[in-house]
């Protein structure tokens, strides 16, 4: 255990820093990924928007000083008192999907929101749900906002709602496979202070899941 | 083998299935005369104890069974994980679930619950301790198996359910299951299909993994911890490869299939010699790979069964447990896809009994080329399937028998801890033949509760 406590510090303290060739005084964003460590017996996924198992990340360029502005930041959620985990695991950099390392919420409709601090320019978003059985969560919607209440000034960076269901309006994004490497969203360098992930369950239960989110951005 | 026409053992298929349903407890067969339960609603009231891997399987089987006849009201386990867990999975039907943290602090609750029944899921060497308490407290009782970490603690069971008159039924599954109820009452005993059962083998093969570990920081409390028997993490997530809490592997899937093996002979062994080692895994305590030769004497004659568990391949053919006879020969398992029988070719006809929908014949494969013939080889088995798939979790037709005999005093368990504590002797000296590296003799008083 003690080895891989220490694999998973290294792991967590690679992951804030972006590194690639130069390019157009920018770089490539690249994130650090948990090993892979499928356990759970595979549950059909049959969602008409998925998409195709190894669809390449998109690549994102990021400037100078870009970091993981989510590390140790305060997380919280539409469901106040998860019954698994705490809502603490997802910004502590720890990506691994095993017991003690994810977070569960309440089923339906939840969300986490993460508070910057501070108005950030966020170039990507990246999040792991579970990622120890193959499935797709329902409903991921994120969005960026200066307020906290998300009331106003709302910018939506992903939405794979495809019928609505949540009711945020109808999302044009793809449902995807949970894996180690996660799913890395492309922020456009959006604006804001806080980030806000909304889950509707997913393809083996009703329950919401996180184990980690990656917030990489300027400030 | 039996005449199907015979007018005592002439049964349609609606006959046949209505048999299986008696054999596996009534369940199909609504009850007339029902028990009055303590709560309001007449449900059983139930507590599960233990939510780990087990208590968790027990609890999805529970939770497709139709119509409920009980509630769930409580859970106790020493592991706040655990607990978050049940939490979870009971969130919709039992959204007032109490939740405990000691077994004493759940059996002091059990008036202020209305506690009729408990579920027990509990590491092994915990078995007796806890039953004997939820016995002696009033309630009914499913434990898992093994019964018991040593055959006194699991005589104690039985001494105790006596006692106080409650169900104690034990988690052999596939003593309810319907396909080996099928198999067991109208192939074997009715159809007499495989003549005289000479031989028996069985396994259980699991690949190699390495220890489960979580994240320290929802370990258990050390002090709670070594209060419960349990001198690590380490040894409260693996307990089944430590001495002092489990059998080992051969305890834990071996007497699944070696109470098969009693039952399908209607015998119980007089021998056992067995091999095993640490072969893989020199730092655990138990046995990793145990092979065990049993001798029987049926009562059509001697028979002798092989049986393997080896915990470091998932190679091997998959699980099963698998009956010759002089007629034919009869692979069980709870994988449909490994369930098969063979006819000899100088056996009677199957061809009525599969006409009354008992076995059906597999469709003949072709011919394989093969350019050099033993002259001497036994012409090859037609092959037949057991038409009878159970639609539920494997743990689902047992626990429904333990609250059908709940509900109904006619209703017998399918695995009652007196019946489960004689087959289970035979896997309790299995250890010890290893350990003896010699053949160990049965007597009388091993059987005796």
């Amino acid at each position: 255990m003690t080895k891989k406590l220490i694999s998973i510090i290294a792991v967590a303290a690679l992951s804030v820093s972006a590194f690639a060739a130069h390019h157009g005084g920018k770089k490539a964003l690249e994130i650090e990924f948990p090993p892979p460590f499928l356990i759970g017996t595979p549950v059909q996924v049959n969602l008409p928007h998925l998409e195709a198992p190894g669809t390449p990340r998109p690549t994102i360029m990021v400037p100078e000083g870009t970091t993981n502005l989510a590390d140790g930041k305060e997380v919280t959620s539409s469901d106040d008192f998860p019954i698994i985990g705490g809502l603490d695991y997802i910004t502590d950099g720890d990506k691994e999907s095993e017991e003690g390392y994810f977070v569960e919420l309440a089923p339906g409709t939840q969300w986490i929101q993460l508070d910057l601090e501070s108005t950030s320019t966020i170039y990507g978003v990246a999040i792991w749900h579970f990622h120890t059985q193959k499935r797709a969560y329902h409903d991921v919607i994120v969005q960026i906002s200066d307020d906290d209440s998300f009331e106003s000034g709302v910018t939506t960076v992903f939405n794979n709602d495809h019928d609505n269901s949540s009711g945020f309006g109808k999302g044009t994004d793809k449902a995807y496979l949970e894996t180690n490497e996660g799913k890395l969203v492309d922020a456009k360098a959006s604006k804001g202070r806080y980030v806000r992930i909304y889950g509707a369950g997913n393809t083996s239960n009703e329950m919401n899941h996180f184990v980690e989110v990656e917030v990489f951005g300027t400030q | 083998m039996n005449n199907p026409s015979d007018s005592t053992t002439s049964v349609g298929r609606r006959q046949f299935l209505k048999t299986s349903a008696l054999a596996s407890g009534g369940i199909l067969l609504a009850p007339s005369i029902m028990k009055a339960q303590s709560s309001p609603n007449g449900k059983i009231n139930l507590a599960i104890l233990g939510y780990g891997k087990q208590g968790e399987v027990l609890t999805t089987s529970m939770l497709e069974i139709e119509n409920p006849p009980f509630h769930i009201v409580a859970v106790c386990d020493i592991w706040k994980n655990s607990i978050g867990k049940c939490r979870s999975a009971l969130r919709k039907v039992s959204p007032e679930l109490k939740w405990y943290f000691d077994c004493e602090e759940l059996i002091a609750a059990k008036d202020e619950l209305d506690l009729d029944a408990v579920i027990i899921a509990t590491p092994d060497f915990w078995h007796a301790r806890h039953t004997n308490a939820c016995l002696k407290a009033g309630l009914h009782v499913y434990c898992e198996k093994m019964m018991a970490k040593t055959p006194d603690e699991a005589r104690s069971m039985v001494h105790t359910a006596k006692e106080t008159g409650q169900l104690l039924q034990i988690g052999h599954q596939r003593r309810s299951n319907p396909r080996y109820l099928h198999a067991y009452y109208n192939l074997t005993k009715r159809a007499e299909l495989m003549g005289r059962f000479t031989t028996a083998n069985g396994q259980w093969n699991r690949s190699a993994k390495p220890f489960r570990e979580v994240n320290p920081r929802i370990a258990v409390e050390q002090d709670v911890l070594e209060k419960n028997g349990f001198e690590n993490m380490e040894q409260f997530l693996n307990w089944r490869w430590f001495r002092d809490l489990s059998g080992g592997p051969i305890s834990d899937l071996g007497s699944h299939q070696i109470d098969i093996f009693n039952w399908f002979f209607d015998a119980l062994p007089k021998s056992v010699m067995a091999s095993g080692g640490h072969d893989y895994y020199p730092d655990r305590q138990w046995y990793d790979n145990v092979m065990a030769i049993y001798e029987y004497d049926t009562p059509n004659g001697p028979a002798r069964a092989f049986y393997q568990t080896l915990a470091t391949t998932g190679a091997g053919g998959g699980y099963y447990e698998y009956f010759m006879g002089d007629q034919g020969a009869l692979r069980m398992s709870e994988n449909p896809a490994f369930t098969k029988m063979y006819r000899e070719a100088s056996a009677p006809s199957w061809d009525d009994w599969a006409s009354k929908g008992f076995i059906r014949k597999e469709e003949a494969a072709e011919a394989k080329v093969q350019t050099k013939v033993d002259v001497r080889e036994s012409a090859p088995p037609d092959a037949y399937e057991i038409p009878i798939v159970l639609d539920k979790k494997p743990h689902t037709p047992h626990l429904e028998n333990f609250f059908a005999a709940i509900k109904d005093s006619n209703v017998k368990l399918n695995s009652d801890g007196e019946h489960t504590f004689k087959s289970e002797m035979a896997i309790f000296r299995v250890n010890e033949a290893v350990a003896a590296r010699k053949t160990l003799e049965f007597t009388k008083e091993d059987f005796e509760v």
